[in-house]
């Protein structure tokens, strides 16, 4: 998976930048499967990407098109996905969402993620063997009827929260 | 299709409340390529040339290049342009940040914006619709609140957004527009213009990614750029300080302003240093769209936070104010990018003020009661906060520098220091010879940006050999040979603006030439931009741009120096002794452009 360290972002975006042309040689946020929430005024930037999540909530799909791929990935059938949209309500982080008909989400570029290798602040990290697996359970709550950047900006604030106290605390001293 | 381009270009008119869509021509870009050439061009056809920059009748245009919001790195600027409110001539401030690859993504090259709003107003735009709407419950709101206003109320936090603030609203002449909070295009009063048309912001959102022509060879191009942005000796430094990093390697070569150009040697600079900040107050770093050095930083400082300083800012806050106190200037950089105010111009006025209280010309009494000392912080705050609200003597601050002191003269007028109207940045012109003359014939007035001949800092004597004929061009206390540099400068500064990526990395970081441009302009639109054409381009343009300005009513006479540049020499430092033949490097500067000896066109 890829893990994120938030307080070494820059909000630089390449790794969006790179990813959406790794898959489409296009460069735009939304063909991008990872994608930086900036919380401005608070000097936070938050890579926000699908997180291999205990739950698995996205893979509940009518279709039967999402599947677990042997790296922990999320794997979208192109032939089976119909871009329903179930599996975008479902994520509590809006790390997985329907873009030009297909369900966009992290496949860890094949195990050499170029989100990670065009990353030169370490922001971004990957970890081949998933040690310990990451509960979005409690993200669930009241993220009905949001929208994937909503949900992102939700997710953002809330492993944001420790940088900042850290940040104010090493001024107090 | 198109490559590269947006493909389309929107006409707003704030008065009928009228928008159009249109096509963009190849044809026609192949003329301009984008950005400010783009702009420039725009302005060179469709703009009455008597008009009053504040009128309903300027124009105001936001304009992008070809490879912004691409795979290229630093390739995240836009530009502004119009008849500036506060020079009368041809008007243009850059940013970078994320509003750029946004308006390409919404498929845009230039927003064209005449009349004026009867209301505040906004602009929205997202993909193909566009609307103007009702602003007046931002309107008095700083841009710091309006952005995070507008996102909420639209619902949706990644939408970008250039907006102005109070001094905007209150036509303060050197107001700025800013997006990402605190990415300024600080001067030639952009955020004026915006409060003339009372439009307080515009806000994209764009969903369709950007294709390139060429991609394997765009990529390759792109890959070869980024391992020379990595290999550069100055990447560490660029990375920790940023600009910042000016303030000491300035003042080693006794060029940093202090006290206001009276000397180039700051005694306390380790105290308001780059180095400073970064060890004692940046928490991390911050950036620009798709770049890997990472040049600006966020600071906290318990009491204030921002992205920033930038050099000029922290210069023209410290030193060039007699100020020790770097905390000062971060809440002074942060007040400014709150109300919209550039810090170049606003720290020249009080700059002014502070010698004519030193040398007599002026007293309290002139100014409102306020003690202008130098370092003095509480004259100041107050002083920037009557400037952005045009209180008192404020509003006289507010219309710049060159109309201040022609205001009070009794030869207060020598020390304002601007070129054209355009208040000098923070770099001592006695020793950076190139740079003075930059100031001297730059298009917009005085400032660096129109050329950035970092070259002549560089001690690179055989190279400036083989490029300028003359070992002296890599000399930074020569004047021979800065003529043939400043041209050479100028068209590929004009370059970067074009594509619109970032200077610090294009120019001062040597990273582009014309030969690597033309290359990515052609993976990137597939269109013919061969080396040749694209020089032609570039030479038109500079042109153009010096027309349009002498029917703006510019005269060759204005291509000098505030005469302290010229006659007083500097005191102690590495720079001791110089002044500025400032004559002699212009007159050569229009032979080498076959203008005559006014300074006009054949």
């Amino acid at each position: 998976m890829i893990r994120i360290d938030v307080s070494k972002c820059s909000g630089c975006r390449r790794c969006e930048v790179n990813c959406s042309f790794f898959h489409s040689e296009r460069v735009g946020r939304n063909g991008s499967r990872i994608k930086v929430v900036k919380i401005e005024g608070k000097g936070i930037d938050v890579p926000v990407v699908c997180q291999q999540c205990e739950e698995r909530f996205c893979t509940k799909c009518p279709e039967s098109a999402i599947t677990i791929g042997q790296r922990g990935e999320i794997v979208v059938s192109p032939t089976l996905c119909t871009a329903c949209g179930a599996c975008e309500k479902r994520c509590p982080i809006g790390a997985i969402e329907i873009f030009n008909e297909i369900a966009l989400v992290c496949d860890l570029c094949g195990g050499d993620p170029r989100c990670v290798q065009e990353c030169n602040l370490e922001a971004i990290v990957f970890e081949p063997k998933v040690t310990e697996a990451v509960s979005l359970k409690d993200m669930r709550k009241g993220v009905r009827g949001l929208s994937p950047e909503a949900k992102r900006l939700r997710f953002a604030k809330r492993i944001a929260r420790d940088t900042r106290t850290k940040w104010l605390a090493t001024r107090r001293e | 299709m198109l490559y590269g381009y947006g493909g389309r270009i929107l006409r707003v008119d704030l008065t009928s409340g009228e928008i159009q869509v249109e096509r963009t021509d190849p044809q026609f870009m192949l003329k301009v390529i984008g950005g400010r050439g783009l702009n420039s061009r725009r302005l060179s056809l469709e703009l009455k040339r008597d008009v009053d920059p504040l009128s309903p009748e300027n124009l105001l245009l936001i304009g992008v290049g070809p490879l912004t919001g691409t795979l290229l790195t630093g390739s995240a600027y836009f530009t502004i342009s119009g008849k500036s409110p506060l020079t009368g001539i041809l008007g243009d401030s850059a940013a970078g940040g994320h509003f750029g690859p946004e308006l390409k993504q919404a498929g845009y090259d230039q927003i064209i914006i005449t009349g004026r709003s009867q209301w505040p107003s906004y602009l929205l735009i997202a993909d193909d619709h566009a609307e103007i709407r009702d602003a007046s419950h931002l309107w008095g709101k700083d841009i710091w609140e309006t952005t995070a206003s507008l996102r909420k109320e639209l619902g949706d936090n990644a939408i970008q957004i250039v907006a102005i603030g109070p001094a905007g609203e209150n036509l303060v002449k050197f107001a700025t527009v800013a997006c990402n909070n605190s990415r300024m295009c600080g001067r030639t009063g952009m955020g004026c213009l915006f409060g003339s048309k009372h439009l307080k912001a515009v806000a994209v959102r764009g969903t369709q990614p950007v294709a390139v022509a060429d991609p394997g060879t765009y990529q390759e191009l792109c890959r070869g750029i980024d391992q020379k942005i990595v290999a550069h000796p100055e990447f560490e430094r660029r990375k920790a300080m940023g600009t910042t990093m000016l303030m000491t390697a300035l003042n080693s070569l006794g060029i940093l302003p202090t006290n206001h150009f009276q000397k180039g040697v700051c005694d306390y600079v380790d105290r308001v240093s780059g180095e400073r900040l970064a060890r004692d107050l940046k928490v991390k770093n911050k950036s620009c769209f798709n770049c890997n050095v990472h040049c600006s930083r966020y600071y906290m400082t318990g009491k204030v936070e921002s992205e920033g300083p930038e050099f000029e800012t922290l210069c023209s806050y410290t030193s060039r104010l007699g100020s020790d106190d770097l905390e000062f200037a971060l809440k002074m950089n942060a007040f400014l990018n709150r109300m919209g105010v550039d810090s170049v111009s606003s720290g020249e006025t009080i700059g002014w003020a502070m010698e004519c209280i030193q040398r007599g010309l002026l007293t309290k009494d002139d100014l409102d009661g306020l003690d202008l000392r130098w370092g003095n912080r509480k004259a100041i705050e107050k002083i920037l906060s009557m400037i952005v609200y045009r209180e008192g003597i404020g509003d006289a601050f507010a219309e710049g520098t060159r109309s201040l002191a022609q205001r009070f003269g009794r030869g207060t007028e020598a020390y304002a220091f601007h070129v054209k109207g355009l208040d000098l940045i923070c770099g001592d012109p006695r020793g950076i010879k190139a740079y003075g003359l930059t100031y001297a014939i730059a298009s917009r007035g005085g400032d660096h940006l129109r050329a950035e001949p970092f070259f002549e800092l560089t001690e690179r004597y055989d190279e400036a050999e083989k490029r300028f004929g003359t070992r002296d061009a890599a000399n930074r206390l020569a004047e021979n040979g800065k003529a043939a540099l400043v041209e050479y400068s100028e068209r590929l500064a004009l370059m970067t603006d074009c594509l619109t990526m970032c200077k610090n990395i294009g120019l001062c970081m040597d990273i582009l030439d014309f030969e690597s441009s033309s290359s990515l302009l052609r993976a990137g639109t597939g269109l013919k931009f061969t080396p040749e054409r694209v020089d032609e381009v570039l030479k038109n343009h500079i042109l153009a741009d010096r027309l349009l300005n002498i029917e703006f009513g510019l005269e060759g006479s204005q291509d000098t120096l505030p005469s302290r540049f010229i006659q007083e020499p500097l005191e102690g430092g590495p720079s001791k002794a110089s002044v500025v033949n400032i004559e002699k490097m212009v007159k050569e500067y229009y032979r080498i452009k076959g203008w005559d000896e006014e300074g006009n066109p054949r």
